[in-house]
């Protein structure tokens, strides 16, 4: 949604209404560093000043500060108050002006921030008096702007913007602002406790002393600035004193703050625990040691409190807390308070916040062997229950929480909460060292298995398992796709090769299983690929088992849900792509599926009503044949009627998803044949470029522009391997203009032909000729005049490449050779409709009968063009040479470079719509009849 | 249903029978479509030294194994099936019978099928419901009443599904796979099947899955004796839909797809496979019929047809058969078989659901249901499992339902009521004294004036004396309320009794009046005077008490 921009040349300086002039708005909105140059803010300061809540949208003075934040290099906000002198004048007059829309004093205390942050501006500022009254909350308190959040985020988010260097912080102190930002830390509104908690950890350590680096991996986000804010140790007594004094009083003063509000005296204050908790994570694993210690000091204690109390709501940060205390000490260290404390957390006696304390250890990858081997044995508690599979040993050490953990399990809702919990931890768990993991991997796996057997209702009646849960867990979809994820990440797992054939066994009773929903089957058959991926040696699995799986592949690709025909077309397509891949070159004897029997089920797929299956059809076929394209191997009957049904969906399929495929599919079959090594076959390789022209003009004629893009790409794929030979030629994409623009499309598979070895002669006219015979040309000029963007400017990239490369300089040049002589002659067929009367339009040709064509219609030229009739009775000859030197091609690229919201995502635009809002709402106000018309698209 | 005629022809049964329209209509469809499969094979001879038990032992499996087959029964005739028709009286859901005065009875929507019933039984203060074949699932009939099923004493739950493990969507998806799988590889489908129930809702399923499955050309025969009658009943009953298929019939459309596939001949119906059939049959094709227990039907032939080859298949849907027993005469078999069946009745998740939503005080059902399968011992899930734990019972079993029927409505004639004086005895309450005369007739209780004795005419016949209803006597006034002690100790003293001696008891108060020997009992729900030989004390003393009571 957007409005229409009409630029209004009164409001601005007339340089920037010159809409012919794109090249230096390109230069001045795109670069930092040119403030002079870009355009006057006064109406803008005006409008904000007079009538803030006029605003086009609450997003505007949001994109006012992004750009402004996109102006100023860091520490150079005096810049910004040099070039744009009224934006001192705006941000006192609104500081002075409380009646101003709360927005807008949002937007200045932010502005004022990110201005101060540089020290001289900040100095500025001072000066002025602006820095005292904007961040006064007694001010704000005073005009009773401050109930509104919106106030409140500014002055926080201004704060933050601004304490970048030691004077800020010394402001910070000396207005004695600290008490309100604590105050802050429990304020009604979410977004406003989430600023002023990120302030606080910024305040901490951002002003810390300097310490060597020890990061534990963690990023540090101001790196560059704070190496000259930061006070280094030995700054602390000489140079800093007064700075230093500033930041021991603010750690003071935040620590005593955190140390009181961590322990909660009624559960309604866990929220602010969570909050404060959340705060200290990144502290301790940021802090230096000075401010880490400090930290340590004052925090331990009420920690330990937390820890005993045992509110699960805190669990998961409380673990994030002391998980980060405890790898930010050394292991020799000697006092081992976090060690405890992460011993109590892994051995409360709730079996949920156990697991989680327990999943909190996995995940923050900590390091310590004890606890990790402690936390592995309470993860796989739950299954170990469940199937009665002895993950654990025979360790009684275990007991007391055994019977809890089983206790619990007996709830539905706690059962399959744990498990899942179990579940999804399983696969890092046997990532884990053999001296930490209580069982071998494959134990795992087999226990995962026998899990999902229990959840399809297969319950061995000599499972040691324990069958009071088991009715919570049968026919539970979330834990049977818990399950199903576990195995599928389970594959990558070492020594789990022997249980394949479990594996398959239970993933084929799972497609099979007629209550099997749609997401089952599909990550079933995720599993089922990668563990064939995994597995190179699939000789274990039995015949029987094959045949089930073929069994259950013909069922399914009748199924009633398309979602689960789409997911077994597209299972067919990945084995195929799996099993013929050239780094598991396998015996045919070893295919899971037989591939004549994969074939008859792909095309029959081709004419399913869902058009998402059609598509996956395709995908699939392309990657059964991709083998036997790349071997060379004789085309069969089949193989033709494959590219016969997929020459008519592309031509009479009526959804995109499909048609698209189809030109995938070929796309992939050229890039195959063209660079591979090996000779194509002779009947093979004349189906294929017999088919492409009809693929190209069908696809340049399509209604969707991806299909069209797709036969650009085609396209493409032709000219690089007609000029292989040729010195000159270079792909768009190695051209050092070529930049891809955003929104571009971009194939999610690279197709490319081989180059071919330099030295080989290519006749420039005979390979024009073939690319204007083949219809390469026509496609690159119907795209060219295309109204979607993205087929124009490929068409256009492609078209700068044809003309780089056989186009002479200039047609007058008396030196031509013999070559480019006979490259000029090279014609080419222009429609009098359509694509043509477009492209003669740009070439300024004018036909007799013009007038008269102008009355046919598109689909009439559509028609004709289709027949043959169109180019044969009106078309024109134009010489190729001719036409690429005179479409102006470079300018063209440059407009349809640029994304087709350019100008409205410009800053200028912003302006524009702040001041055009404020005039239209001026209007409306005297004018009260009169509606303000916004065009939605 | 199928069993009546047995019972009301056989059995000396001169009572009535109470089903719902569709249930008459549609049983008695069933029942000549059996007749006319017996009868279109008529026996020469009935074989009967087979079940002589020592023979028996000799046969092969199944026979040998059969119990009790001296009470096995010839089928019946449909002179039969229509006097048994004959004794039912239709009903409609939520109409209420009475029966004897005794109890009402009155039928809900079950859910199953077209017409199917659970009953509420009630008396004035006890209701029982009796819970049989029932559904959740949304099919083609009315949905189930759950609601009316609420503050039920007893609930006798029956029917629950004989196919636990099969979910009927699951087994529906199931069927349409399979079917396409074998008309794509150029096979036959054989559907054994009743005539009506799930069929109406396969048709449905095929309606909607034919084109998806492009199995447009694809013939689809249905072959019954009723086929036709089955199928236009179903578009008819359209008081017994479900709510949406109700409002097509205002459309008006007709409730079910099928008449579409009729009308479109994608579904071709025909009595038998002789006649027109046998002109227009045109393979590959799916084929349902009957009867679903191999034994008999039109699915014979087709058995015989296309049991031998390896590209047809059969899949059974009715649940009532062991597909191995019904197919086992017919091995070695090439075609292929699949079971899917569709049993839609209540699952335990299902009745789980149900009860907490009913509440019942008690549940009584089937011993089965109340653990798991013998073969699923681990299936915990496959139980009932409640609080208080259900009274099971067996075959056979004589239960007494775990209430007793403490009061009983009685009316009281409006002359009567008049005439009562009501005396308040608690805010709200009132009470008043009655005499009169109780009239029960038909487990119905009346309570009528006393009859005024007719005036005695002063002259006439002595001996008429005798014949005249007793005189009814006063009744001596109930009393109420209780004897606060303090109270009564005051009195007693200002009446010259003051050597009393107050014991506590559990249930009130002993006072001993030693100077009398007497004793009074001052209890909550009686006052008890023990006075040997000193009637004016006893009858002073009583006057007292009297004086703290209320008389009604």
């Amino acid at each position: 949604m957007g409005s229409r921009k009409v630029v209004r040349p009164e409001l601005f300086p007339a340089r920037w209404t010159c809409r012919g002039n794109r090249g230096i708005q390109k230069n001045i909105w795109g670069c930092k560093g040119v403030i002079r140059h870009s355009p006057d803010i006064m109406p803008v300061c005006e409008v904000l000043l007079d009538s803030g809540s006029s605003l086009p949208d609450d997003t505007s003075l949001e994109k006012l500060l992004d750009w402004f934040s996109g102006l100023i290099e860091p520490g150079e906000g005096g810049a910004l108050l040099e070039a744009h002198p009224c934006l001192l004048e705006f941000i006192s007059a609104v500081v002075h002006k409380p009646s101003s829309d709360p927005s807008v004093i949002s937007f200045v205390l932010k502005v004022c921030g990110l201005v101060a942050a540089a020290e001289d501006a900040f100095k500025m500022l001072q000066a002025h008096s602006i820095l005292d009254l904007a961040f006064n909350h007694q001010h704000w308190h005073r005009a009773g702007l401050w109930e509104d959040p919106c106030v409140r985020i500014g002055w926080i988010q201004g704060l933050r913007k601004m304490l970048q260097h030691l004077e800020a912080l010394r402001f910070f102190v000396q207005a004695d602002l600290i008490p309100e930002l604590l105050q802050l830390q429990t304020d009604s509104s979410l977004f406003v406790v989430s600023a002023a908690n990120q302030l606080l950890a910024h305040i901490l350590l951002f002003f810390q002393p300097a310490f060597p680096t020890r990061r534990n991996g963690v990023h540090m986000e101001h790196d560059d600035m704070m190496s000259h804010a930061r006070i280094t140790e030995t700054d602390l007594p000489e140079v800093h004193t007064e700075t230093s004094k500033c930041y021991a009083a603010v750690v003071v003063t935040i620590l005593e703050y955190i140390n009181e509000s961590l322990v909660t005296k009624d559960n309604s204050q866990l929220r602010q625990s969570r909050q404060i908790l959340k705060v200290l994570v990144p502290l301790l694993a940021q802090a230096g040691p000075f401010l880490r210690d400090k930290l340590l000091q004052s925090v331990t204690d009420s920690l330990e409190e937390l820890v005993t109390a045992g509110y699960s709501q805190l669990t998961l940060p409380l673990m994030d807390v002391i998980l980060a205390a405890h790898s930010s000490l050394s292991p020799d260290d000697p006092d081992q308070r976090m060690g405890r404390l992460l011993s109590s957390m892994l051995n409360v006696n709730k079996p949920s916040d156990l697991i989680h304390a327990a999943a909190a250890v996995l995940h923050r990858g900590h390091q310590d062997t004890v606890h990790t081997a402690r936390a592995v044995r309470i993860l796989l508690l739950p299954l170990d229950i469940i199937t009665g599979h002895t993950l654990l040993g025979t360790n009684t050490a275990d007991e007391e929480h055994q019977c809890s953990m089983a206790e619990q399990l007996k709830s539905k809702t706690s059962c399959i909460s744990l498990i899942c919990v179990c579940l999804t931890n399983a696969p890092h768990v046997t990532l884990m060292p053999a001296d930490i993991l209580p069982c071998p991997p494959c134990s795992i796996v087999a226990a995962v298995v026998s899990l999902l057997s229990i959840c399809s209702g297969c319950v061995s009646s000599s499972s040691s398992g324990h069958a009071e849960v088991f009715r919570n867990v049968i026919g539970s979809s979330k834990v049977q796709k818990c399950a199903l994820e576990a195995v599928t990440r389970l594959s990558s797992s070492p020594g789990v090769k022997d249980e394949l054939t479990e594996v398959f066994t239970v993933l084929i009773r799972y497609l099979s299983n007629p209550d099997s929903d749609r997401t089952i089957i599909h990550k079933s058959y995720q599993a089922l690929v990668k563990w064939t991926i995994v597995c190179k040696d699939l000789s274990s699995i039995k015949d029987q088992l094959r045949q089930d799986l073929t069994d259950v592949v013909k069922k399914r690709v009748c199924d009633m849900r398309w979602e689960v025909r789409d997911s077994t077309v597209e299972f067919l397509g990945q084995l195929a792509g799996v099993l013929k891949s050239p780094e598991m070159e396998r015996d045919t004897s070893e295919a899971l599926l037989d591939s004549c029997c994969c074939l008859t089920l792909l095309r029959e797929a081709l004419r399913d009503p869902e058009s998402y299956v059609r598509a996956s059809a395709i995908a699939a076929l392309g990657q059964t044949l991709a083998h036997s394209w790349q071997q060379g191997a004789a085309l069969t009957q089949e193989q033709t009627d494959v590219v016969n049904q997929l020459l008519e969906i592309l031509s009479q399929d009526t959804e995109g998803f499909a048609r698209r495929a189809v030109m995938q599919y070929f796309l992939a079959w050229f890039s195959s044949c063209a660079s591979h090594t090996s000779p194509p076959s002779s009947s093979r390789s004349s189906l294929l470029m017999s088919s492409l022209s009809s693929v190209l003009s069908l696809g340049t004629a399509d209604l969707d522009w991806e299909v069209k893009v797709h036969s650009l790409e085609l396209a493409e794929l032709l000219l690089d391997k007609a000029f292989s030979g040729c010195p000159d030629y270079r792909k768009p994409s190695e051209r050092p203009c070529a930049s891809l623009h955003p929104y571009a499309v971009v194939s999610d598979q690279t197709y490319a032909v081989h180059r071919h070895t330099p030295g080989v002669e290519c006749d420039l006219s005979d390979v024009l000729n073939n690319l204007v015979k083949q219809g390469v040309v026509s496609a690159l000029l119907s795209g060219l005049v295309d109204c979607d963007r993205p087929v124009g400017l490929k068409a256009c990239q492609l078209l700068i490449s044809l003309r780089e490369t056989v186009g002479p300089p200039s047609k007058d040049e008396v030196n031509a050779t013999p070559t480019t002589a006979a490259v000029a002659k090279v014609t080419c067929e222009v429609p009098s409709c359509g694509w043509g009367k477009e492209i003669r339009r740009i070439l300024g040709m004018k036909t007799c009968d013009e007038d008269e064509e102008a009355d046919l219609t598109a689909d009439e030229c559509g028609d004709m063009r289709k027949q043959g009739k169109g180019e044969g009775g009106r078309s024109v000859s134009v010489s190729v040479c001719e036409m690429l030197r005179s479409l102006g091609l470079d300018a063209r690229l440059d407009i349809l470079s640029q994304s087709s919201d350019h100008v409205h995502n410009s800053p200028l635009s912003l302006l524009q719509d702040i001041v055009m809002s404020s005039a239209t709402h001026t209007q409306t106000n005297t004018q009260p009849g009169q509606e303000v018309i916004v065009d939605c698209y | 249903m199928m069993a009546l005629p047995y019972i009301t022809e056989h059995t000396g049964f001169t009572g009535t029978v109470y089903a719902t329209e569709p249930t008459l209509q549609i049983g008695r469809l069933l029942m000549e479509e059996l007749v006319n499969f017996m009868e279109r094979v008529p026996k020469s001879q009935s074989a009967t030294c087979w079940k002589n038990k020592e023979i028996q032992r000799l046969l092969p499996c199944p026979l040998k194994d059969a119990v009790e087959v001296w009470t096995w029964k010839r089928s019946y005739s449909m002179q039969e099936v229509n006097s048994a028709l004959s004794k039912v009286q239709l009903v409609g859901y939520s109409q209420k019978v009475e029966l004897f005065g005794a109890v009402q009875i009155s039928p809900l929507s079950s859910g199953y099928s077209l017409g199917s019933s659970n009953w509420i039984i009630q008396s004035h203060h006890e209701k029982v419901s009796y819970v049989s074949g029932s559904s959740l699932l949304t099919t083609h009939p009315q949905p189930m009443d759950q609601s009316s099923l609420k503050n039920s004493d007893v609930l006798i739950l029956t029917g629950l599904t004989q196919m636990p493990t099969a979910n009927p969507d699951g087994m529906l998806g199931e069927f349409c796979n399979n079917l396409a799988m074998t008309i794509r590889a150029g096979g036959n489908v054989l559907v054994p099947c009743y005539s009506s129930g799930v069929i109406y809702d396969l048709l449905e399923c095929l309606y909607q899955f034919i084109d998806s499955a492009n199995l447009g050309t694809t013939p689809f025969y249905f072959i019954s004796p009723v086929a036709n009658s089955s199928l236009e009943f179903s578009q008819i009953f359209a008081e017994w839909l479900c709510h949406n298929k109700q409002s097509k019939v205002y459309l008006p459309e007709p409730p079910f797809p099928h008449a579409e596939l009729i009308q479109t001949n994608k579904l071709k119906h025909y009595p038998s496979i002789h006649g027109d059939f046998s002109s227009e049959f045109r393979q590959p094709c799916v084929v349902f019929t009957g009867h679903p227990s191999l034994r008999f039907g039109d699915v014979v032939h087709f058995m015989e047809l296309w049991g031998k080859s390896s590209i047809n298949t059969i899949i059974f849907t009715e649940p009532d058969f062991s597909y191995l027993d019904a197919l086992a005469p017919y091995q070695p078999l090439a075609m292929k078989c699949v079971y899917c069946p569709i049993d839609t009745r209540l699952n335990f998740h299902q009745v789980a659901k149900l009860l907490k939503e009913v509440q019942p005080l008690h549940v009584v059902c089937p011993e089965q249901y109340t653990q798991p399968p013998p073969s699923q011992s681990h299936r915990s899930d496959l139980m009932l499992e409640l609080q208080p734990p259900p009274v099971p019972y067996r075959r056979c079993s004589v239960l007494n339902l775990p209430f007793r029927r403490r009061y009983e409505r009685v009316y009281i004639l409006p002359e009567l009521a008049n005439s009562l004086v009501p005396s308040e005895i608690k805010p709200g309450i009132s009470v008043a004294t009655v005499s009169a005369v109780l009239h029960s007739k038909d487990n119905k209780h009346t309570l009528q004036s006393v009859p005024k004795p007719p005036p005695v005419p002063p002259s006439k016949k002595r001996k008429r004396v005798m014949e005249e209803p007793p005189v009814v006597q006063a009744p001596k006034p109930l009393l109420s309320g209780a004897v606060p002690l303090e109270a009564f100790l005051a009195t007693l003293q200002k009446h010259g009794i003051t050597e009393v001696k107050v014991e506590e008891t559990v249930d009130g108060h002993i006072l001993h009046l030693q100077a009398d020997d007497t004793l009074i009992q001052l209890e909550e729900d009686g006052t008890h005077i023990v006075c040997d030989n000193n009637e004016p004390l006893r009858t002073t003393l009583r006057d007292l008490v009297l004086r703290f009571l209320q008389k009604l």
